[in-house]
């Protein structure tokens, strides 16, 4: 089985280098970052991802907006996405979850959070 | 027809200068007023850029600090990484009978692999902690958005004092912020707060499901 391709969308320098250790940690190898939608929606068009794990709050295009363009996108409609953000309130939550988020992490979040939501997404997608 | 006069009792040409006089003074109290008034909101407009710059050093130090320790981290990890392989090495180096004759030998490697497993541990539960970072600084940017409001707010009010003669601070000098007003970073109930947004996701898939 080839190696998942991951995407981690995050504005914060600080972030991102924390999810790609955790992923390296986990076992998740083929990490590559964005700083933004904008970015990430770039990266998209050259690379294939497996996985996409996006903030929220982000200048220029943030996580709902760039999951609402992924959606919206014949390529990448499919695309599984975990959201991982510092909004926990309820009607985020389901404005994300019905923008199309495949799961919901709140930040800080711990390894095993993320490394179970990772395998839930996979799995609920049939990527696993 | 009414033949009434109203007469107007004509007033001394001094009265008159005295009133204009009075009304003159009246009406430098008021500028000298509104001078004193705009004075501390000048100077507390001033103060804002100020308040917001250090706010944004806050910002950039802290980001800087948390990078330097997260490079130690992986200093850590990595060599701890190397401690557990070079134990292996040791262990295959030695004729296979050497731990069978040697029991404080044994007890001593198993004893630095299982320091070098709980110092990598504990590395990673700094790395994890490190999150505060992006967290304290959307904080920040929150406090900055709401100095710059004041900032407007006084603007607004300089404007009207010294009727739309203050140069307005033109939008685009303002950096962008992306945050969450709500932010809030605690260890403490990390689990509930996570254990809670689950069962309302599971609950909405569900009901996308169905629907």
């Amino acid at each position: 089985m080839p190696e998942l391709k991951i995407l981690a969308v995050d504005d914060s320098p600080t972030m991102r280098r924390i999810i790609v250790n955790t992923l390296k940690r986990a076992g998740f190898n083929d990490v590559s970052e964005a700083t933004d939608g904008k970015d990430a929606l770039a990266k998209m068009k050259v690379d294939n991802y497996g996985l996409v794990i996006t903030d929220w709050n982000m200048p220029e295009m943030d996580g709902l907006s760039l999951v609402t363009h992924i959606r919206g996108s014949a390529e990448l409609q499919d695309m599984p996405i975990l959201m991982v953000t510092t909004r926990s309130v309820k009607d985020d939550i389901i404005e994300a979850m019905k923008a199309g988020v495949n799961n919901y992490i709140v930040k800080p979040f711990t390894p095993e959070t993320l490394g179970e939501k990772i395998q839930q997404v996979l799995k609920a997608t049939g990527r696993s | 027809m009414d033949t009434r006069v109203i007469t107007v009792k004509p007033q001394p040409a001094k009265s008159m200068q005295e009133e204009l006089r009075e009304l003159a003074s009246t009406l430098s109290d008021i500028v000298r007023g509104i001078r004193t008034a705009q004075e501390p909101i000048i100077e507390s407009q001033q103060k804002v850029p100020q308040a917001t710059e250090q706010l944004e050093r806050i910002t950039r130090q802290t980001e800087d600090a948390t990078h330097r320790v997260l490079d130690m981290v992986e200093h850590i990890t990595a060599r701890e990484s190397e401690i557990e392989s070079l134990l292996k090495d040791l262990k295959r180096a030695l004729p296979a009978t050497y731990f069978r004759n040697n029991s404080k030998a044994k007890a001593v490697i198993e004893r630095i692999r299982e320091c070098a497993g709980q110092n990598q541990s504990a590395a990673y539960d700094i790395m994890d902690a490190l999150q505060f970072q992006d967290i304290t600084s959307q904080q920040i940017d929150h406090a900055i958005t709401l100095l710059e409001q004041v900032q407007s707010r006084l603007q607004s009010v300089l404007m009207e004092l010294a009727g739309g003669t203050q140069e307005e601070i033109p939008a685009e000098k303002r950096r962008e912020r992306a945050y969450d007003p709500n932010a809030h970073f605690s260890t403490e109930n990390d689990k509930d707060k996570q254990f809670s947004v689950d069962e309302l996701v599971d609950n909405l898939s569900r009901q996308m499901k169905k629907d």
